[in-house]
């Protein structure tokens, strides 16, 4: 019964395992290439082993043993990197990458052990033979690469910190922790030993057989580290073992304040630690205040001050001031988290929807009553509603960065395998998005960014006779723009081959041949189905997916892309996103009887105009002077052919999009409300200027406009162009 | 029952099964009558191993609370060796002849 049970427990929560172990390894993956930058960084080399490390243990729980046995070599290289006798080589680097791909693997076909083919075995025997060779060997190259190791000389007499975790097979094994300590007491002198019993289960459900004790010593001794790992030679394997070397009295001090609980001020940081008395502490701060009222050049700093006259060696105070700069950094990722099911999230969040639109039914019925208290409390509702729906629509927000940092790997190893040197910088990684969108747009743009390396940027050769620097740049950047997000892949490599492009497409018949449409025109051309093809014209052409399906993408989310190449300078590739799929504050007009929604965002003003006064060609597009400017409008009646009787006066909403200002003419001004985002139908995809649709509180539709495609579709030069 | 709970002689994992289901129905036996505090000694006790010690310290992490009332030498100097000398505090405590 309780082994079904146990299986029943194991199987419902495989997939959190499975979810979790997939974010500690896109973790590794981010830390390693950071690490590659900064290879001295000791707090990243740390992180990178806690996440292998929790990935090796959890995998242990569900008794995933390839997984352990696998992470379990990369874990003692890390290990080996963590105590200096190994430092990060590119190639080192390159090993971990695709260790890291294999436990991927191996997570991923946990619950299917056939997934495991002869292939992927043969690989994970290489990985463990590199690993080894490498781990093994380290002991050899151990001098010389490992002079930052505060390790004590040997002959010497030192205190070193052993805190050892046994496996719970241990007794099983034949090993006892109690003879390991009395072996080490044999050692030198214990200075203090302390046994850990807190894991050991209550004497009712405790497997006598089974070890759960560990414990932390002090040991004096001339011993060097290998002989104390000796000692636990024989429960290495599932031993969880930390030797820590001897420390000098400041390190002890700078690792007291490390590990210090969050204390913010600087001066009982230190008293708490042991680096300055209380009296003395007191005898600082009082100078510091005396220097109050002074300049602020004059004025003294307490780390100064604490250097100076209370005589803390500089290095603890930096540690203190590092420590207080970190808890301020890291402050806000110490908030605690729940996981939800996403599907929870979104019935949530449909639910929102039909909310919103049966509270606008109830606002309207209450007007009608004329009854002002049921107003009154209606629009509260409303308002309640509205911060209901933020905070809601917030939960699914999630930054960009990390789908970024995905792209730093493909960018390695792309232009690794190309022979290109590229600096890849990430710009506004913390710009937030809708988590389904973020899931979206991750393909397209990392065919993109693919898309940049290959044929964008050139080689260093060709960089150089070009009398640019040989290392490409290549920049993703995201920033919100006017409810939207602006997501920008930007390059400085060679950018579109205009003439080249332009030759396709009269070849495929995409333009009339001889026609030449303006050059964004031209550039967008390589979005359409049939242009890209295998054979490369330009840098943009694409392998497997075409370009169009990129654009598709895209724009199923509501978005837009745009190019702005720059021939010989580079391609800037802009993707606009909306927020989010589901609701927007929108601003209602009217014409005739049809009703159109704006979001709010794009609003800027709304000024009154003369309707049946102003001449308007077919696409109902005019100008009107608006402080001195000549301000581009469009007359929605004309545009969608609405039939109504133009009134007198007409009102101008003007909106901002990414070309500019530019003003709609509409009939009836009926004033913001919340609307909720269906998707338009097949037949009224192609339908330009309007993004969807809403359903209103009392039955009617209203059209949602999309500015930004609208604004492309009155500024836009001429029909022709506009229709390719 | 006894009032008090003699560990064996050999407090090992060739034991530990063994003395874990006596020390639990003693246990059982002993809250039954309500005591508050349970005694246990480890007068004879000549070989322990970490198994041994686990089943004290399982006991110590249970609902009831329990003292040492005597201790052998090798029982104290195992206690002392791998850290657990919080047993050996209690002032009623009898120790056997140190080593």
């Amino acid at each position: 019964m309780s082994m079904d049970a146990d299986l029943a427990f194991i199987a419902q929560a495989m997939p959190a395992f499975i979810s979790e172990a997939a974010e500690q390894i896109e973790a590794i993956e981010i830390l390693l290439l950071e690490l590659e930058e900064q290879p001295d960084n000791r707090e990243l080399l740390d992180s990178l082993f806690r996440c292998a490390h929790t990935v090796k243990g959890s995998a242990g729980i569900f008794g995933l043993n390839r997984v352990v046995e696998f992470t379990h070599h990369v874990e003692t290289l890390l290990d080996k990197m963590r105590e200096g006798e190994l430092a990060l080589t590119p190639d080192i680097s390159t090993l971990l990458l695709q260790c890291n791909d294999q436990i991927k693997f191996l997570v991923d076909t946990a619950a299917d052990e056939s997934a495991d083919t002869p292939d992927q075995k043969d690989l994970r025997a290489d990985l463990v033979i590199q690993l080894r060779a490498l781990t093994e060997g380290a002991q050899v190259a151990a001098p010389q690469a490992a002079p930052a190791a505060p390790a004590a000389k040997p002959g010497t007499e030192a205190v070193w910190s052993i805190s050892a975790r046994f496996g719970v097979e241990t007794f099983r094994n034949g090993m006892d922790p109690l003879s390991i300590a009395r072996y080490l007491g044999g050692m030198g002198e214990v200075v203090s030993v302390r046994c850990g019993s807190d894991g050991v289960p209550p004497l009712v459900n405790l497997n006598p057989e089974s070890c759960y004790l560990s414990f932390r010593m002090q040991l004096k001794t001339k011993a060097s580290r290998e002989d104390i790992e000796g000692a636990f030679s024989f429960v290495m394997d599932d031993c969880e073992l930390d030797v820590v070397a001897p420390e000098t009295a400041d390190q002890k001090l700078t690792r007291a304040l490390e590990d210090m609980p969050g204390t913010p001020r600087l001066g009982d940081m230190l008293v708490s630690v042991g680096a300055l008395t209380q009296d003395k502490l007191t005898q600082v701060l009082s100078t510091q205040e005396s220097s109050r009222g002074m300049p602020a050049v004059a004025k003294a700093k307490i780390g100064d001050l604490l250097e100076s006259q209370a005589g803390v060696a500089p290095e603890v105070v930096a540690a203190a001031l590092g420590k207080q700069q970190k808890l301020r950094e890291s402050a806000p990722s110490e908030e605690r988290y729940i996981r939800v099911q996403a599907d929870r999230l979104d019935a949530v969040i449909n639910l929102l929807g039909e909310l919103v639109i049966a509270g606008a039914g109830a606002t309207l019925l209450a007007r009608e009553t004329h009854g002002e208290a049921l107003i009154e409390a209606n629009l509260h509702m409303n308002g309640l509603i509205e911060e209901i729906r933020n905070g809601t629509l917030g939960l699914r927000m999630v930054p960009v960065g990390e789908t970024f940092s995905r792209f730093r790997r493909v960018v390695r190893d792309t232009a690794s395998s190309l022979g290109k040197e590229v600096n890849f910088e990430i710009v506004g990684g913390d710009a937030e998005l809708d988590k389904s969108m973020v899931e979206k747009i991750a393909d397209p743009l990392m065919h993109l960014v693919r898309n940049s390396l290959d044929h964008g940027l050139e080689t260093a050769q060709e960089r150089l006779a070009a009398g640019k620097p040989a290392a490409g740049k290549l920049i993703l950047s995201a920033r919100h723009e006017t409810g939207a997000i602006l997501i920008r892949i930007e390059d400085d490599g060679r950018g579109i081959n205009r003439e080249r492009v332009l030759q396709r497409a009269w070849n495929r018949g995409l333009v009339e041949q001889g026609v030449v449409p303006p050059d964004d025109d031209i550039h967008m051309l390589i979005f359409e189905p049939g242009f890209s093809t295998a054979e490369q014209v330009t840098n943009l052409s694409g392998r497997g997916v075409g370009m169009d399906v990129v654009r598709r993408n895209i724009e199923a989310l509501r978005g837009s892309i745009r190019l702005n190449s720059n021939p010989g300078k580079g391609l800037q590739v802009d993707i606009r996103l909306p927020l989010t799929l589901a609701i927007i504050d929108g601003f209602m007009v009217g014409v005739g009887a049809s009703k159109f929604v704006l979001p709010l965002e794009a609003v800027v003003e709304v000024i009154e105009s003369g309707g049946n006064h102003v001449r308007v060609d077919e696409r109902g597009r005019h100008c009107l002077e608006l402080r001195g400017a000549v301000l581009p409008v469009v007359r929605l009646r004309t545009l969608y052919s609405v039939e109504s009787v133009l009134p007198e006066r007409v009102s101008v909403v003007v909106v901002h999009s990414p070309r500019g200002k530019y003003g709609i003419e509409v009939e009836v001004l009926l004033g913001q409300n919340q609307t909720v985002i269906k998707p338009l139908g097949r037949l009224f995809k192609t339908l330009r200027g309007i993004s969807g649709s809403s359903i209103l509180g009392n039955g009617e539709v209203a059209l949602i406009l999309d500015v930004v495609s609208l604004g492309e579709l009155i500024t836009g030069a001429d029909l022709q162009a506009t229709a390719v | 029952m006894a009032e008090r709970f003699e560990l064996p002689a050999e407090l090992n994992i060739y034991s530990a099964l063994e003395t874990r289901d006596a020390l639990l129905a003693w246990v059982a036996e002993q809250t039954a009558q309500g005591r508050e505090l349970l005694e246990i000694s480890a007068r004879d006790v000549s070989e322990v191993d970490g198994s041994g010690l686990q089943l004290l310290a399982a006991l110590a992490n249970g609902d009831l609370p329990w003292h040492l009332v005597e201790a052998s030498a090798p029982f104290a100097d195992a206690c002392r060796t791998i850290g657990l000398t919080q047993w050996l505090d209690s002032r009623t405590l009898k120790t056997g002849a140190s080593q």
